[in-house]
């Protein structure tokens, strides 16, 4: 009898140590970001943040799950405030009020991790593929844009995998706001956009003076 | 006998020492102005595809930079106040990215309310490489031990660039150079002989920079 209970002592034992030794991540992003430091430029547009989006969960494997939604929400609202000077946030393109803006829909296409086990190299490194659907208020398409964002640990030294999938993916993050900032108005459709739409508000503003 | 275990201790441990060499360019030998109001900021260069600049050598270096009465702004502070034009995608490379950056009235306002006067960037790594021989380590119920030898080589190669956020002008550059090699013997217990390379590297580029922005004002 003794020896039944060292054995099933031994065995439950040994599928803990096992089970603590088990590679799946359940990682949460919790982490504040910064305000963003840059000039609106005076452009009205509304962000449309659906509940898929909002409440974004990623599965880049089997046995990793990354809670984005708040965190990208967040860290979104402050780039696109950064952007534009007039901005509503809603969650539905059908809840927009404002006339002559752009309405922007963001959604993630795709989350791809890879983890030293995979690449042999000393890091963890977080991809996300955001795409943003940029329309007028009246509806007309002005352009899909696939905006990558990619985030590293330094190294993968002493940290548990669920910590270091957060630290890259809040690298990645903080990469998607700066690629926003940075290349937004380079969109050559968007740049279009601004320009006929300052062209029609001058001619708009001049007729409303001759009248 | 115990003359012999000295001097052969002390033979082991001075093969342990880093060959450091440190370099300094300066385009000239102007003042670094710099008053108790403003500080300088320390950042590592996070754009390479295959290391990064680790932050523990960031911080190492700035530690030894506080000594001097120099006000050492934190990197991740500075990042954070000037979000995002400091991350790795966006930062500026050269001066003439800098300049074009400081144009902008929302980031200069952010520098000049954080008093931040010089930027020292590092880049540069700490790589282990030559591995030579091996160790082995056993147990069984009469007891256990390690047996044999192994070798290995560090160098840490860092380089600071100094920028003065005021004139928008590189004041100068300091690289470190530093290679040990450590041991690990195995006679019954494991005993390592560590070279402190990139502490040594760490303390160097440290001292010299504190230098750096001190020693021409007391000329």
């Amino acid at each position: 009898m003794p020896t039944t209970k060292t054995t099933i002592l031994t065995l439950a034992l040994t599928v803990l140590f096992i089970s603590g030794c088990s590679s799946s991540a359940q990682v949460q992003i919790d982490s504040q970001f910064p305000t963003v430091v840059s000039k609106p430029k005076s452009v009205t547009a509304a962000i449309v943040f659906n509940q898929e989006f909002t409440n974004y969960i990623a599965n880049p494997n089997s046995k990793t799950r990354i809670d984005l939604g708040s965190a990208q929400t967040e860290l979104l609202s402050n780039a696109f405030a950064g952007l534009f000077d007039q901005v509503e946030f809603v969650s539905a393109a059908t809840d927009v009020t404002f006339d002559n803006a752009l309405v922007i829909t963001p959604s993630v296409q795709e989350v791809q991790v890879s983890t030293p086990s995979d690449t042999y190299l000393n890091v963890y490194e977080v991809w996300i593929k955001y795409s943003l659907d940029i329309q007028t208020a009246n509806g007309d398409q002005v352009d899909s844009w696939f905006m990558p964002a990619y985030g590293k640990t330094p190294d993968s030294f002493m940290l548990s995998k669920t910590n270091a999938i957060e630290e890259a993916t809040v690298i990645a993050l903080r990469d998607a706001g700066a690629k926003l900032l940075l290349d937004f108005y380079r969109i050559p459709s968007v740049y279009n956009w601004l320009v006929t739409e300052q062209v029609s508000h001058k001619n708009r503003k001049r007729s409303s003076h001759s009248e | 006998m115990n003359r012999l275990l000295a001097l052969g201790a002390t033979i082991l441990l001075a093969g342990c020492g880093a060959t450091t060499t440190i370099d300094e360019y300066r385009p000239n030998n102007q003042i670094m102005d710099i008053n108790s109001e403003q500080s300088v900021v320390i950042l590592g260069r996070r754009d390479a595809g295959h290391y990064d600049t680790d932050r523990e050598f960031i911080d190492c270096v700035a530690s030894k930079m506080k000594g001097a009465d120099i006000g050492v702004f934190p990197e991740q502070q500075f990042v954070d106040a000037i979000y995002p034009w400091f991350e790795p995608r966006t930062a500026p490379k050269g001066l003439k990215r800098l300049r074009r950056l400081m144009k902008d009235p929302a980031i200069t306002e952010q520098i000049e309310r954080n008093g931040i006067r010089y930027l020292v960037w590092l880049d540069g790594s700490t790589e282990t490489h030559d591995k030579g021989g091996s160790i082995s380590c056993a147990i069984g119920p009469g007891g256990g031990g390690c047996f044999g030898f192994a070798q290995w080589e560090k160098s840490s190669i860092y380089e600071a660039i100094v920028w003065d956020l005021t004139n928008l002008t590189e004041k100068g550059r300091l690289r470190v150079d530093s290679s040990g090699t450590s041991y690990l013997l195995g006679v019954v217990a494991p005993i390592p002989l560590l070279t402190p390379v990139k502490n040594d590297a760490c303390a160097s580029l440290g001292t010299q920079l504190k230098q750096f922005f001190t020693v021409d004002q007391s000329q």
